[in-house]
C-alpha cells in the first residue's frame, strides 16, 4: 500500500512515454491517420440545467476539429464534490484535466496529484488575465491551475418589490438590513439563503466586507477576530429581524435562487451572473453594488476558478492543448450554458456578450478592486484552504446562523475546527 | 380463543387496511407524483394528479438512468451468487452440526453483524486501489457478500434446520459421505429455502447505498442508489425525475418481493434469529 | 462416538477429534465462508487499526503518530454530540419499533380475510431502497408548501421547516428510522408470538385470566429472551446506520444528525483524513461490543 511508489511508477511511466513519443515525432512527418487519444475531461456544473449540454457541445466541436483526440465529457455535480476528486484521485482514476474551485488545484499540487500549466499560461499570455487572478494560482513558483471563472459573490435585489415598498437600492451594510426587513412579511422574506457551501459563502462575504476575513494576516484563524465576529453579528441580527427566510438552513443554492427568482424574496447572494437563469424574472432583477461596511470597508469574496491538469494523464501534450483551446473558445459555455461567473480572460471579458449586459459590465467595473478571495485576510493560496472550502464546518455555521442561534456558540465552534485544521 | 363472528372479523380487516395504506402512504404518494411533471406539483399541491403523464419516464432515458439499473442488477446478483454459496454451506454446517469451531463461527457472524462497515472500507479502498478495483463491481461484490454473510447464513441454517436427518441419516448408511449426502440428497430439496435466501441477498445489495457510494463513482460504474442521489443533488428541484426514477428503482424490489413472501410465512427469516 | 461425550483436556482426544469427519466436513463446509470474512473483515480491521495511528490521508500515506488520533477525538466536541445522537437515535428507534412491531404483530395474530396480504404490505417499508424512502419522505415535509405543512396550515399551525430545524431534523430522521425498522420486527415478533404454547394460554383462560393478565403472564415472558436478542439487534443497526442520516440531511442541519458513522465517513472522505476517521470507527466498535456485552448479560440473566 505504499502509495508514493505507486504514484513515482505511473510519473515516471508517463515521462518515459512522452520521451518515446517525442523521439517517434521527432523523426516523421504527421502522419495522417495518428492514433486516437482519448482524454477524460471531468467539468463542474458552472451554470443552469442548460450548462451540461452546451459544454458537451463545445466538447462535440473539439473532437470534430480534432479527429485523433476524443475528448471524454463529465458532469461533476457539486455536492461532495470534494470527495469525488478525492477518491478518484486516490484510486488512481483521476481524469486528464477537470475544472474546479479556488483552491482545489493547489491542494491536490501538494499532495502530488497536479501538473502545472505554466507552459498554458505562458502560450496564452499574462495580458490575458488580472494580476491578482494569476497570483491566486501561483503556488511553489508555478501555476497549479489556469484562471477560467471568476465567481464573484454580489447580492441580487428584486426591482419589483423594492419599489412595491418605496425603497431606494441599499448601498451600505445598514441600508441592507433596513431595506430586508422592511420587505418581509405576508409569507415572504427580505433575504433568502441556503444551508449548502454556497449559503456558507455569505459567512466569509460579510468577513471580508467588514474587513475581516476566516485568516488574520499572520494565517492564523481569525474567526473570531473583531471585524469578522462584528460583520457574522450582522447576519444573525439579519436573522434576529426575521428577515432571513426560516427555511434557509435546509434549503439548496437551486431552491434559494428559485424562490428568489419566484419573487418570494427581496434579496440573496449569488454569482454576478446567476440571474441569467432567471427566465422571465430576469428584467426584475438588479446587483446592487459593493455594499459599504460600518467601518468604510467596500469590499467583497470572490473565487478564480481555474482550469487544471492531472500527473496522472496519460497525455499531457493533449491535455494542455485541449485546456488552451477550451479557454480561447468557452464563449458559448456563457451564451449557452448561462455560466454563473465572469470570465477571466481579458480579451472573452471584452466581447459584447459581456460588454453589452450591463449588469456583468456593473459589477466588472464595480467589484473587481474590492475582490477578495477565501485567504482573507493573509492572501494568497495554500493547500488547506481547499480542505476549508470543501470541509463542511462553515456549512455548520451558517446552517446554524440561519436557524437563530446566538452566534456565540457556534463561531467557538467553527474557530475551534478552522484552528485544528490549520494545526495540521 | 374466543368466537370471533364474522363483523369483527371483518372489522378487524378494514382497521388493518387503514393501518395500512397509512403506513405506506410515502411510498403510495410517490408513486401517485411521478405521474406529474414537476411543474403541475408546484402549481396544483394536490396529491392525487390531475393530469396523468409519462413526462417524468421519459425524461429518464435522457439520464444515466439505466446504466445505473443494469450496473445495480449486474453487482446484486453478483453478491447474490458468492454470498449465498457460502452461506447454505456455512448454514448446512451450523444446522448439522454441534462442536467448539461452529459455536466460535456463530458467534463471530454476530459479531460481523455489529462491525461498522466503514472500518473495513478505509482499509479496503487502500487495498482495492492498486489492484484497480475501484469502480470495479467486483469490489462491492466482495463487500456486499461479506456483509449479507450473517444473516443470509442464519436463513439458510433455519431452512435446513426443517428438512428432518433421516434422509441423509439414511444416505450415509448408504455409505454416502456426509458432504455427498448433502450434495445429493439435501441440496435438491432445498429449492424453496435457496430461493428465498437468494431473493433476500439480492434485496440486500439492491438497496445498498453506502459501500457502493465510497467504491463505485464514475457513472459507468455507479449503481441506482448512489445514481438518484447524484439527481437528488443535482435536481433538487425536479421532483418529477426523482419520484419516477424512485418508483421504477422500487419495482424490482416489489416484483421479487411477490415471491418470497410466502416464505415469510413460515418463519424462515424470524428462526433464525433465534440462533 | 458423540463428541460431547469424549473428556476434553488432553491434545491427543483433541487431535482424535479434529480428524473425525464431524470436525472435517464442518471445516470444509465454512471455508468459502471464513476466506471471506478473513478478507473483508478481518484483515482490513487490523490494517484499519493500523491507520487509527497514523496520519495519512487517501492519497498520501502518513506516519505514526501515537494516540495523537484517540486523545483528539475523544477531547473532541464533535464526537460527544455524535455519540450522544447515535444513543439517542437507538433508543427511540428500538422502543418506537418494538411498540410498533408489537402492536402490529399482536393484531396480525388474529384471523381476518386478507390477512397474508397485509402482512406482505406491512413489509414494504422495510424492503423499499433507502433512497427512495428518504425521496418519498422528503417530498411529503420539504417546506413550507409540503403535504405535512398543508395539513398543519388546514388545522390552523404555522409550518414545520423539518430540513433546517435542528430539533424537528432529529426527530424526522428517527420517525423515518422507525418506519425503515419495524416490518423487521413485526416480522420476528410474529413468528415468536406464534410459537407459543397454546397450552399456557388455554391454562391461563381456565383460570379466568383477563386478556391483559394473559398477555402480561404468558405472553411477555415468553417473548423476554427473542426481544432482548432483537432489540440488541436493532441497537447495533441503529448506531451503524449511514444511509438515513446521510441520505437525508447529510448529517445536518449545523451537524444535528450526525452520528458516529457520520462522523468517521466525514473524517475519512470530506476531511482526507484516513487517522481519524479509522479511530472514530474503532471507538464505535468498542462502544458497539460494550452495549452488546451488556445487553447479552440482562438475556443470559433471564
Amino acid at each position: 500500500m505504499d502509495l508514493i511508489a505507486f504514484y513515482a511508477r505511473v510519473t515516471r511511466r508517463s515521462a518515459l512515454k512522452l520521451a518515446v513519443a517525442a523521439g517517434v515525432l521527432s523523426m516523421t512527418v504527421v502522419p495522417a491517420a495518428a492514433q486516437q487519444v482519448t482524454l477524460n475531461f471531468w467539468d463542474m456544473i458552472w451554470g443552469d440545467k442548460a450548462y451540461p449540454a452546451a459544454a458537451q457541445a463545445l466538447v462535440d466541436r473539439y473532437n470534430q476539429e480534432n479527429p485523433n483526440v476524443k475528448v471524454e465529457y463529465r458532469s461533476v455535480p457539486w455536492s461532495n464534490w470534494y470527495e469525488t476528486y478525492v477518491t478518484a484521485i486516490a484510486s488512481g482514476s483521476a481524469p486528464d484535466m477537470s475544472t474546479g474551485g479556488g483552491f482545489q488545484a493547489v491542494q491536490f499540487y501538494d499532495q502530488g496529484a497536479i501538473l502545472p500549466v505554466d507552459d498554458v499560461v505562458k502560450q496564452i499570455g499574462n495580458s490575458e488575465f488580472e494580476a491578482s487572478t494569476l497570483d491566486a494560482m501561483k503556488y511553489d513558483d508555478h501555476y497549479v491551475g489556469l484562471p477560467w471563472a471568476l465567481n464573484v459573490k454580489v447580492v441580487l435585489y428584486r426591482k419589483d418589490i423594492l419599489e412595491a415598498a418605496g425603497i431606494k437600492p441599499p448601498t451600505t451594510l445598514e441600508e441592507l438590513r433596513q431595506a430586508a426587513k422592511a420587505t418581509t412579511g405576508n409569507g415572504k422574506f427580505g433575504i433568502v439563503a441556503s444551508g449548502d457551501p454556497s449559503g456558507a459563502h455569505w459567512i466569509t462575504h460579510m468577513a471580508i466586507a467588514n474587513g475581516g476575513g476566516l485568516f488574520n494576516k499572520d494565517g492564523t484563524a481569525g474567526l473570531t477576530s473583531e471585524r469578522t465576529k462584528e460583520g457574522l453579528q450582522f447576519l444573525s441580527d439579519l436573522v434576529k429581524d426575521g428577515s432571513v427566510n426560516p427555511a434557509s438552513a435546509g434549503y439548496t443554492n437551486n431552491d434559494a435562487l428559485g424562490a428568489f427568482f419566484r419573487g418570494e424574496a427581496a434579496f440573496v447572494l449569488a454569482g454576478a451572473t446567476a440571474s441569467s437563469q432567471a427566465g422571465d424574472a430576469k428584467s426584475k432583477i438588479g446587483i446592487l453594488p459593493p455594499l459599504k461596511g460600518p467601518h468604510g470597508d467596500v469590499q467583497g469574496l470572490y473565487f478564480v476558478n481555474n482550469i487544471m491538469a492531472y500527473k496522472q494523464t496519460q497525455h499531457p501534450q493533449e491535455t494542455m492543448a485541449f485546456m488552451k483551446w477550451w479557454s480561447d473558445n468557452a464563449l458559448s459555455l456563457w451564451t449557452d450554458g448561462h455560466v454563473n461567473n465572469l470570465p477571466a480572460r481579458q480579451s472573452l471579458a471584452k466581447n459584447p456578450y459581456f460588454t453589452n449586459d450591463p449588469d456583468i459590465s456593473f459589477v466588472m467595473d464595480n467589484y473587481m478592486t474590492g475582490a477578495r478571495t477565501l485567504s482573507q485576510t493573509k492572501g494568497g493560496t495554500f493547500p488547506v484552504l481547499n480542505t476549508i472550502d470543501g470541509d463542511g464546518f462553515l456549512l455548520s455555521l451558517a446552517q446554524a446562523i440561519w436557524q437563530g442561534q446566538p452566534l456565540e456558540a457556534p463561531l467557538d465552534t467553527a474557530q475551534s475546527h478552522l484552528e485544528e485544521v490549520l494545526g495540521n | 380463543m374466543n368466537e370471533t363472528t364474522p363483523l369483527k372479523r371483518w372489522s378487524l380487516s378494514a382497521l388493518m387496511l387503514v393501518i395500512v395504506a397509512f403506513l405506506n402512504m410515502p411510498i403510495i404518494l410517490m408513486v401517485l407524483n411521478s405521474f406529474q411533471t414537476t411543474e403541475q406539483m408546484l402549481l396544483s399541491r394536490s396529491v392525487i394528479p390531475a393530469v396523468f403523464s409519462l413526462e417524468n419516464y421519459r425524461g429518464l432515458t435522457q439520464t444515466p438512468f439505466f446504466q445505473y439499473f443494469q450496473n445495480s442488477v449486474i453487482v446484486s446478483l453478483g453478491a447474490t451468487v458468492v454470498s449465498v454459496s457460502a452461506a447454505v454451506l456455512g448454514g448446512y454446517a451450523l444446522s448439522r452440526y454441534r462442536n467448539g469451531l461452529l459455536q466460535g463461527y456463530s458467534t463471530s457472524l454476530f459479531a460481523v453483524q455489529m462491525f461498522p462497515v466503514i472500518l473495513a472500507l478505509i482499509p479496503l479502498f487502500l487495498i482495492f486501489q492498486p489492484l484497480g478495483l475501484i469502480n470495479n463491481p467486483l469490489s462491492v461484490i466482495i463487500v456486499y457478500a461479506v456483509v449479507n454473510l450473517p444473516f443470509i447464513t442464519w436463513m439458510a441454517r433455519s431452512y435446513f434446520d426443517t428438512i428432518p436427518r433421516e434422509l441423509e441419516e439414511a444416505a450415509l448408511i448408504d455409505g454416502c459421505g456426509p458432504i455427498e449426502a448433502f450434495l445429493r440428497i439435501v441440496l435438491p430439496l432445498s429449492g424453496p429455502g435457496i430461493a428465498a435466501t437468494s431473493i433476500f441477498a439480492f434485496l440486500f445489495s439492491y438497496n445498498e447505498f453506502f459501500v457502493a457510494n465510497v467504491f463505485l463513482r464514475t457513472t459507468n460504474a455507479m449503481t441506482l442508489p448512489v445514481g438518484i442521489r447524484m439527481f437528488m443533488d443535482q435536481f433538487s428541484t425536479d421532483w418529477g425525475s426523482l419520484m419516477a426514477a424512485a418508483t421504477l428503482m422500487m419495482l424490482p424490489t416489489l416484483v421479487l418481493f411477490m415471491f418470497v413472501q410466502k416464505f415469510i410465512a413460515h418463519g424462515a427469516v424470524a428462526g433464525g434469529v433465534k440462533g | 462416538m458423540a463428541l460431547d461425550q469424549v473428556e476434553a483436556g488432553t491434545w491427543r482426544t483433541r487431535a482424535r477429534q479434529m480428524a473425525t469427519p464431524e470436525f472435517v466436513t464442518p471445516a470444509i463446509l465454512l471455508t468459502p465462508s471464513i476466506l471471506l470474512l478473513m478478507l473483508v473483515i478481518a484483515y482490513p480491521m487490523v490494517q484499519g487499526f493500523y491507520f487509527s495511528f497514523t496520519n495519512g490521508s487517501l492519497m498520501k500515506a502518513g506516519r505514526l503518530v501515537g494516540i495523537d488520533n484517540y486523545v483528539k477525538l475523544l477531547t473532541s466536541p464533535a464526537f460527544y454530540h455524535s455519540l450522544q445522537f447515535s444513543l439517542v437515535f437507538a433508543f427511540f428507534n428500538v422502543v418506537g419499533c418494538y411498540l410498533l412491531g408489537l402492536g402490529l404483530a399482536l393484531l396480525m395474530q388474529k384471523d381476518m380475510p386478507g390477512r397474508a396480504v397485509f402482512r406482505v404490505l406491512l413489509l414494504l417499508p422495510w424492503i423499499v431502497p433507502s433512497l427512495v424512502s428518504i425521496v418519498a419522505w422528503r417530498w411529503m415535509v420539504a417546506d413550507d408548501k409540503a403535504l405535512f405543512n398543508q395539513i398543519v396550515a388546514v388545522f390552523g399551525g404555522s409550518p414545520i421547516y423539518f430540513l433546517s430545524d435542528s430539533s424537528w431534523a432529529i426527530t424526522l430522521v428517527i420517525i423515518i428510522k422507525i418506519w425503515r425498522s419495524f416490518p423487521f420486527m413485526m416480522l420476528s415478533l410474529l413468528a415468536a408470538l406464534q410459537s407459543i404454547d397454546r397450552s399456557l394460554y388455554e391454562a391461563a383462560a381456565i383460570d379466568s385470566a383477563t386478556k391483559w393478565q394473559s398477555f402480561c403472564n404468558v405472553t411477555v415472558p415468553q417473548i423476554k429472551n427473542i426481544s432482548i436478542v432483537l432489540g440488541l439487534l436493532m441497537t447495533v443497526w441503529s448506531v451503524n446506520d449511514f444511509d438515513t442520516p446521510w441520505l437525508l440531511t447529510q448529517g445536518g442541519p449545523a451537524n444535528a444528525t450526525e452520528n458516529l458513522i457520520v462522523l468517521a465517513y466525514r473524517y475519512t472522505f470530506a476531511r482526507n483524513d484516513v487517522g481519524m476517521g479509522a479511530a472514530t470507527s474503532f471507538v464505535t466498535l468498542f462502544i458497539l461490543m460494550v452495549l452488546v456485552f451488556f445487553l447479552l448479560r440482562l438475556q443470559r440473566r433471564n
